[in-house]
């Protein structure tokens, strides 16, 4: 039996702010726990070494403003570069799945990037994704997004994308950072019903959370069928998570990834850095590779604390009759929005950088293309905690998108560049793996 | 004047060494019924050439732990384990008899569950019921926190006061629950064994050369008084390579990135120099299928040696694994490696006409030229240790990270030298090197290197301190120290200051106050504790060491 590969990348020499939630002690009581407990030493268990992710794999996902190098500290490109280290081991067939245990995360980082928005820079599962599209040829994913809080970025990056099937737990949007993932939020007009939120109220337990992978996830995963599972493993569902409200526990956890068996695992948030994150990490690991978890408890486990509410219970299978309705009719959906014959569908929106303090706004147009799943353009602007303020114009062409959408891209590209108004003008290609930066002040252009 | 004597499995060999220079070298076949009749059979043609007070120092490495080990003729030996919460009891598979506690601590050293006497005096009950007499007790989390060990070893020495115990904690310190658990098991089953073979070396060199030191030397490449050694037998485990990686040292002092070579009868040991200094096993030694915390040489072995047979086999070529004998140029009956080395550089090693006489009834056999099976053999012989040199630089450059700077900073192996050490070095090294595209070293006294190594070699040792403000405590390794720390703004300079005073006590304890000046700190980890957004503690970790090297008199050889 192959092992399951495991990243261990605990930054221990970066952290956003000295007594911020995403410093240096956060992984330290898990590194402790793993090494004392000696799992890296198992025959179930590979050991991976880091290393950084490069600018072009990055611009496959992002449009970082003004680029990669300025905006993306150094600590967040080991993050990615160890999803893609672990995507590596996985598509090679050396380990049977795989974990990155990293740090810091990336599941709020959307597209165009201005600055830190939930202690993510870059989305390190989205560049992973893109990365496993160029080198082997992948198509068609699922991302389970576990984290306690809802999983914005992933959502924004994936929202046009057919083939990406998004789903994400969180706590209720109206109790929790970042105040988005409802059941109405479901995908663009070409890709409708392939993001499905599960929006849950606090306090619920691993029964209810069982629950809704038993009759929502793994059905429609089983429907979907994704040519590979990722799952963004947050663990700030647990009970003693400070910065959220519910009551899952490290046995719960354990139990999902059982359920779940993801191909691929990467850590997100979760900040109970001593009763939690030792134990769920543990779990995690040992779910995926196979070990008997059954003598794996926090501190303060008690089997008898937390029973789930008959209410909740309610609430959670209308939820699930809900999204699983939203998600068997969606082609129906798709099919009539291609009819509607626009030629873009058009949208405005405002996006709020928690960590520096950052508003961007962003307008969005996507070709309603009548063969594929359409390009996107984005011009958006903010002003950055420097002070300055950048106005760009960026054009994302799909792996998966038609001839036409990509001439018609590349030929808009090439038009905003004679254009006033922006800072810069970027061209993401992803069919031609090309990512153009074009520097409206300078002239110059660079390819990566 | 200065004795090292290596116990290998096949030879032992001796050096005399003064003045920049080997004065005297023996070679004897080890009998390993009787170690200590080898090695002093070695000392005393030593002596010969020496004055028995210009004597100094001796230092004896053996293979006796390694062989308890290797054969399971260690006393049997029952393992009292306290795992707490985690790994299921099965992925402790370490001694027949397990006996299973209550009891576990956290990462912080609290207490998550108690121990229950009742329980320990059942399983003790039990082991003394099986007639056994030698225990060893290991906790998770010891190293932060060790009442559970001790609370247990009291009461077997308060029950069973005939019972030699040893606990996880005071054997080794770090990190890693069931390395320490096997370093401590196999320390309590070789204890015995090692101190009556320590008697008994003691006082046979106390007869013959009064007032000398006597060391041991360890896997790590340094040295430990022999009496040093009677508490912590396990890390004599392995030192025949430790040896010749210390003598491979001592005669290339070049801070350069060199591979060594050491190449025997049927094995070659490979190993890196990475500025001048050996590389270690990342994950400490491997015993018996266990990894263990005894800090060890990383060293490959690749099946393939200068006797290594050389055959013909359903039409093709083969070399080795096997021997038949020395080679042909040394008097063997059937060609080996050497041979064909001999004759492609015209060696003139033996009787090299020896060499291409049974060469060529192979080659006849293989419808090959004499050159043309030479070239192969030697293609293939260099292939396979390039491939295991190869593998050691990619596992070096692939070990985990876990800082930002370790990543940006990728390592990278840059080879300089090929070094050769063994009687068939020179034959196959010059090649190997070509191969690698760099230069190759071949000294003079690389034949004894072993033996020099262990008589140059100095004594090592590494101590740890893990300091948390908050709980207001420390733990230290080696010997499970703890202590309080009553200073509220606790910084990294005091905790480096406790490091050093504790490195200079227990030097002192051992015998090696000489080199405690040599110490050097190695780790330096800090940590704040925040809740809340509050600074609540601080952690901190220190290592300091004194590294492997010298003697202070060693200043090289003469060229």
């Amino acid at each position: 039996m192959k092992p399951t590969g495991v990243i261990f990348f605990p930054a221990f020499d970066w952290a956003i702010s000295p007594t911020h939630p995403e410093r240096e002690e956060r992984l330290l009581y898990t590194r402790d726990q793993l090494f004392e407990e000696g799992i890296m030493d198992m025959p179930e268990v590979r050991e991976y070494h880091p290393r950084l992710a490069t600018a072009k794999e990055v611009s496959r996902v992002h449009f970082c403003v003004p680029d990669v190098e300025s905006r993306v500290t150094q600590a967040h490109m080991v993050s990615a570069g160890c999803a893609m280290v672990m995507a590596d081991s996985f598509m090679q067939k050396e380990v049977k799945n795989a974990f990155a245990i990293i740090r810091p995360p990336g599941h709020h980082a959307m597209t165009v990037v201005h600055g830190n928005r939930g202690f993510c820079d870059i989305n390190n599962e989205a560049v992973m994704v893109e990365y496993l599209r160029r080198t082997y040829g992948i198509k068609r994913l699922a991302i389970v997004d576990t984290d306690v809080h809802h999983g914005d970025g992933s959502q924004e990056i994936f929202w046009h994308d057919p083939d990406v099937l998004f789903i994400s737990f969180h706590q209720d949007g109206r109790t929790l950072y970042p105040g988005s993932g409802f059941t109405d939020e479901l995908g663009g007009p070409l890709a409708y019903g392939t993001t499905i939120n599960i929006p849950m109220a606090p306090k619920t337990t691993d029964t209810g959370i069982h629950y809704i992978m038993d009759n929502l996830v793994l059905p429609i995963l089983e429907e979907f069928k994704p040519e590979l599972v990722i799952n963004s493993a947050g663990q700030d569902n647990h009970y003693s998570d400070p910065l959220a409200n519910m009551s899952f526990t490290a046995q719960g956890y354990a139990v999902l990834n059982q359920k779940l068996r993801p191909d691929i695992a990467v850590l997100e948030g979760g900040y109970s850095v001593e009763t939690a994150l030792p134990y769920i990490n543990m779990g995690i690991i040992m779910a995926m590779a196979g070990i008997d978890f059954s003598n794996l408890r926090e501190p303060d486990y008690n089997p008898s604390r937390f029973k789930e509410s008959p209410g909740n219970m309610d609430y959670i299978r209308a939820l699930i009759d809900r999204q699983l309705e939203n998600f068997r009719g969606r082609e129906a959906v798709v099919e009539a929005n291609r009819k509607k014959g626009r030629e873009f569908d058009s949208y405005s929106r405002s996006i709020f950088y928690d960590t520096n303090y950052l508003q961007e706004e962003q307008r969005l147009d996507l070709r309603m293309c009548p063969d594929c799943c359409g390009f996107r353009r984005i011009s958006s602007s903010c002003v950055h905690a420097s002070g300055r303020q950048y106005s760009i114009y960026g054009i994302c062409l799909p792996m998966a998108c038609c001839p036409t959408c990509g001439e018609r891209a590349r030929s808009d590209y090439d038009e905003m560049k004679k254009k006033a108004g922006y800072n810069y003008i970027y061209l993401q290609d992803r069919v031609r793996d090309e990512y153009r930066t074009f520097d409206c002040g300078s002239a110059e252009e660079t390819v990566l | 004047m200065l004795i090292g004597i290596d116990v290998g499995g096949t030879f032992t060999d001796g050096a005399l060494f003064s003045d920049a220079s080997v004065v005297h070298s023996v070679k004897h076949p080890t009998d390993e019924n009787d170690l200590a009749a080898t090695l002093l059979g070695v000392l005393d043609e030593l002596l010969k050439h020496a004055e028995t007070k210009g004597v100094r120092r001796i230092v004896l490495s053996t293979t006796l732990v390694t062989n308890l080990l290797a054969t399971g003729k260690g006393e049997r030996t029952a393992l009292l384990l306290l795992p707490g919460s985690g790994m299921p009891f099965s992925a402790y598979s370490i001694s027949p008899d397990t006996y299973f506690l209550k009891g576990g601590i956290d990462f912080r050293g609290r207490q998550i569950e108690p121990t229950d006497k009742k329980e320990i005096e059942e399983a003790l009950r039990q082991i003394e019921k099986t007639g056994i007499e030698r225990v060893a007790v290991a906790g998770k989390f010891s190293n932060r926190n060790d009442s559970h060990e001790k609370l247990v070893m009291e009461m077997i020495k308060d029950l069973y006061p005939h019972m030699d115990v040893c606990i996880s904690n005071e054997i080794a310190g770090r990190l890693n629950f069931p390395r320490r658990a096997v370093t401590c098991y196999y320390t309590a089953m070789t204890i015995r064994q090692w101190n009556a073979f320590a008697d008994g070396i003691e006082a046979a060199v106390r007869g013959r050369v009064p007032g000398c030191e006597l060391h041991i030397l360890k896997a790590d490449g340094g040295t430990t008084t022999l009496e040093a050694s009677r508490r912590r037998p396990c890390e004599t485990v392995f030192s025949g390579p430790a040896a010749s990686a210390m003598g491979t040292v001592a005669l290339n002092r070049e801070p350069l990135n060199c591979v060594s070579v050491d190449i025997g009868g049927t094995t070659s040991d490979v190993c890196l120099l990475i500025d001048g200094q050996p590389l270690y096993a990342s994950k400490g030694a491997l015993i018996g299928g266990h990894l263990t915390h005894i800090h060890s040489f990383a060293v490959n072995s690749v099946a393939i040696g200068g006797d290594s047979a050389v055959y013909e086999e359903s039409g093709e070529l083969r070399v080795g694994p096997m021997r038949n004998g020395v080679a042909a140029c040394f008097g063997g009956a059937s060609p080996a490696v050497t041979d064909a080395f001999n004759i492609l550089e015209d060696l003139k090693l033996g009787d090299i006409q020896a060499s291409r006489t049974k060469l060529e009834i192979v080659a006849g056999r293989l419808n090959l030229q004499l050159e043309d099976i030479c070239r192969k053999v030697a293609d293939i012989v260099t292939e396979k240790l390039k491939e295991s040199i190869v593998y050691m630089f990619s596992q070096w450059e692939s070990e985990p990270a876990y800082k930002v700077w370790e990543v940006v900073h990728q390592r990278k192996f840059v080879l300089h030298h090929v070094i050769g050490i063994g009687a068939a070095a020179p034959a196959i090294v010059p090649m190997l090197a070509k191969k690698l595209g760099v230069t190759h070293i071949l000294h003079r006294y690389s034949p004894v290197a072993n033996a020099l190594g262990a008589a140059l070699a100095r004594p090592t040792l590494a101590v740890e301190v893990h300091v948390d403000t908050q709980r207001r405590a420390y733990t230290a390794s080696p010997g499970g120290l703890s202590g309080p720390v009553e200073d509220r703004n606790y910084q990294m300079k005091d905790a480096r200051k406790l490091a050093e005073r504790l490195l200079r006590e227990i030097s002192g304890e051992r015998g090696l106050s000489a080199y405690a000046d040599d110490a050097r700190v190695y780790l330096e980890e800090q940590f704040n504790v925040i809740r809340g957004y509050q600074q609540t503690g601080k952690l901190f970790d220190v290592g300091i060491q004194i590294a492997p090297g010298f003697i202070h008199e060693y200043k090289g050889v003469e060229q």
